[in-house]
């Protein structure tokens, strides 16, 4: 299900040739996520994903085997991300968000948008991957 | 606008950045308007010749080999030596060692220097708008011999207050160690006239010309500097290459820093002597490819003329801070009357980090983020900043471009 919530972002991605519609969509998204619910006693140190260059928090949840995210970020376009991040593995299980690699988030081609948001993409899959107790690969770390 | 300033510079931009390859370089299909010179500076064809030369047709390790190829590369690294002498107007050679960069030119005084000298109660002053290089081994020298920290404030706009420092000089001060120029907020630090405060009150000065060398000429017998320290990157040089200049009856009174192969000058297991500065400092191999980049990058700036790549940065200050001021919701971070061309800002309403990321897009790399300044930016109330440092290769069409950028941020960003 979450999976193909990921589809549509990357597909959607694809499709917008242009880099400002690119920039846009993922603005979009942002506002998507200013609609969710995160209170400001959320945004505490011990949610903060570290080695950001704005300050993103990552509040986590488990219900039975499946695993939900809310994220938070200062910067606009992070927030974007952290949209994308959290719909995509909230509902999904350890192993289901285990399964995502690097290379799920090379698809997305955020590259093409700026080389830093990729980076930071893949540290928030792995800061992800954390919280729900699967540390990513060793070839990936 | 920028076309009419066009001929106000002190010598032919254009011809200056042909000698810069990666200036003709796109990024993203867009030209590259590189404002992160004060992070590194991009390098001139002379210095990559310079370097390849060396490595290509004269290279050894130098100071230790019987034959022609040490012998000539030692000449050359040594001349490199006597270089940064002249450049800086110090009185002998042995008064200039390489370290790897301007961190380790403080991490060596505040050893060397401070562990030897200063003891507990004594005081070392820095300021408030020191890059983290020039905080941390202070705190980390307090932390061993109980020396105490001061720190001397500055104004809203930058400036920094002679007065205020002047005040906290007493017979406890043993060693001030401030930039000559803030790497956030441009601001230069007068330092003449606190090199004299400081010596009337019997204390020690080292100053991290990091950024100030790059903006401007430094003599460091005029200033009566004690350590100045400064990095080849910086100034159109290669990186892992650092600068100290430090007077020769203090380097000759400090014990070693690092030790091992170079520094020494008898080693046996009942025990070693220590070399002469500057060698004394320089344990292991030396970098000595670099320190011929760092050559030939003095040369050229020397050839440009260090006044005359002053005065363009200042043209470029003032057309930055004029059109950047005139743009909406722009709030520049740093006016202290005298400042080189390092121009912080912020725009209202949105994070730095989504400007500078836009800005990318645009071919225009600034710099973002707390600039390894945190007390700074805590000082100033702000997050971080998005910087533009210009270099001498920048150009006034260039400060549109980025004027331009942030207008286009702002309305993807609305």
């Amino acid at each position: 299900m979450a999976r193909a919530e990921y589809e549509e972002f990357a597909e959607t991605l694809d499709a917008l040739d242009d880099e400002d519609m690119r920039f846009e969509y993922i603005l979009d998204l942002a506002k998507a996520q200013d609609r969710e619910d995160f209170p400001e006693e959320w945004k505490t140190e011990a949610n903060l994903m570290h080695g950001c260059m704005s300050r993103v928090w990552i509040v986590h949840d488990k219900d039975g085997q499946t695993h939900h995210f809310k994220g938070q970020s200062e910067a606009a376009i992070v927030k974007g991300l952290v949209h994308m991040m959290t719909r995509t593995f909230s509902g999904l299980t350890a192993d289901e968000i285990a399964g995502f690699s690097v290379d799920d988030v090379k698809r997305l081609n955020l590259g093409a948008l700026t080389f830093q948001r990729q980076v930071g993409m893949m540290a928030m899959l792995k800061h992800i991957q954390k919280l729900a107790g699967r540390a990513p690969a060793a070839n990936e770390a | 606008m920028a076309d009419t300033l066009k001929n106000s510079t002190a010598y032919d931009v254009d011809a200056v950045r042909r000698d810069f390859p990666i200036l003709s370089e796109k990024v993203y299909g867009k030209p590259l308007v590189f404002l992160d010179s004060g992070a590194s500076a991009q390098k001139p064809r002379q210095v990559i010749d310079a370097m390849s030369a060396c490595m290509q047709r004269q290279y050894s390790n130098v100071h230790r080999g019987a034959h022609y190829m040490s012998a000539a590369t030692t000449d050359e690294h040594e001349k490199a030596r006597e270089t940064v002498q002249k450049f800086l107007n110090a009185e002998h050679s042995e008064e200039i060692i390489f370290t790897a960069n301007v961190t380790m030119s403080i991490n060596l005084v505040a050893h060397a220097y401070g562990r030897a000298f200063l003891k507990a109660g004594d005081e070392v002053i820095i300021s408030e708008m020191e890059h983290h290089a020039n905080i941390v081994p202070w705190q980390m020298l307090a932390e061993a011999t109980g020396v105490v920290l001061k720190i001397a404030p500055i104004e809203d706009d930058g400036s920094f207050l002679l007065e205020k420092f002047a005040a906290l000089l007493t017979e406890r001060t043993k060693l001030v160690a401030i930039t000559h120029c803030s790497n956030v907020l441009g601001t230069r630090v007068p330092a003449k006239e606190l090199i004299r405060l400081a010596h009337d009150a019997g204390a020690k000065v080292l100053i991290d010309g990091a950024q100030g060398i790059v903006h401007g000429p430094v003599d460091v017998r005029d200033l009566d500097v004690d350590f100045y320290g400064f990095t080849a990157h910086k100034l159109y040089g290669p990186s892992g290459l650092g600068i100290l200049y430090g007077k020769l009856d203090l380097l000759e009174s400090m014990p070693p820093f690092l030790g091992g192969g170079e520094m020494i000058d008898k080693v046996s297991f009942a025990g070693t002597t220590f070399a002469k500065p500057p060698f004394r400092f320089e344990a292991g191999t030396p970098a000595i490819v670099e320190t011929i980049g760092l050559m030939a990058a003095i040369d050229y700036v020397t050839d440009i003329g260090h006044d005359a790549i002053k005065a363009h940065e200042q043209s470029l200050l003032d057309y930055a801070t004029e059109r950047l001021s005139a743009v909406d919701g722009v709030r520049l971070i740093g006016t202290a009357p005298d400042k080189a061309a390092i121009v912080s800002f912020l725009v209202d309403g949105h994070h730095p980090l989504d400007i500078a990321t836009i800005l990318d897009r645009q071919g225009v790399a600034c710099r973002v983020g707390h600039h390894c300044a945190e007390p700074l930016m805590d000082r100033l109330g702000v997050i971080g900043t998005v910087r533009a440092s210009f270099a001498m290769y920048n150009t006034l069409a260039e400060v549109d471009v980025l004027a331009e950028a942030i207008e286009k941020a702002k309305r993807m960003l609305s």
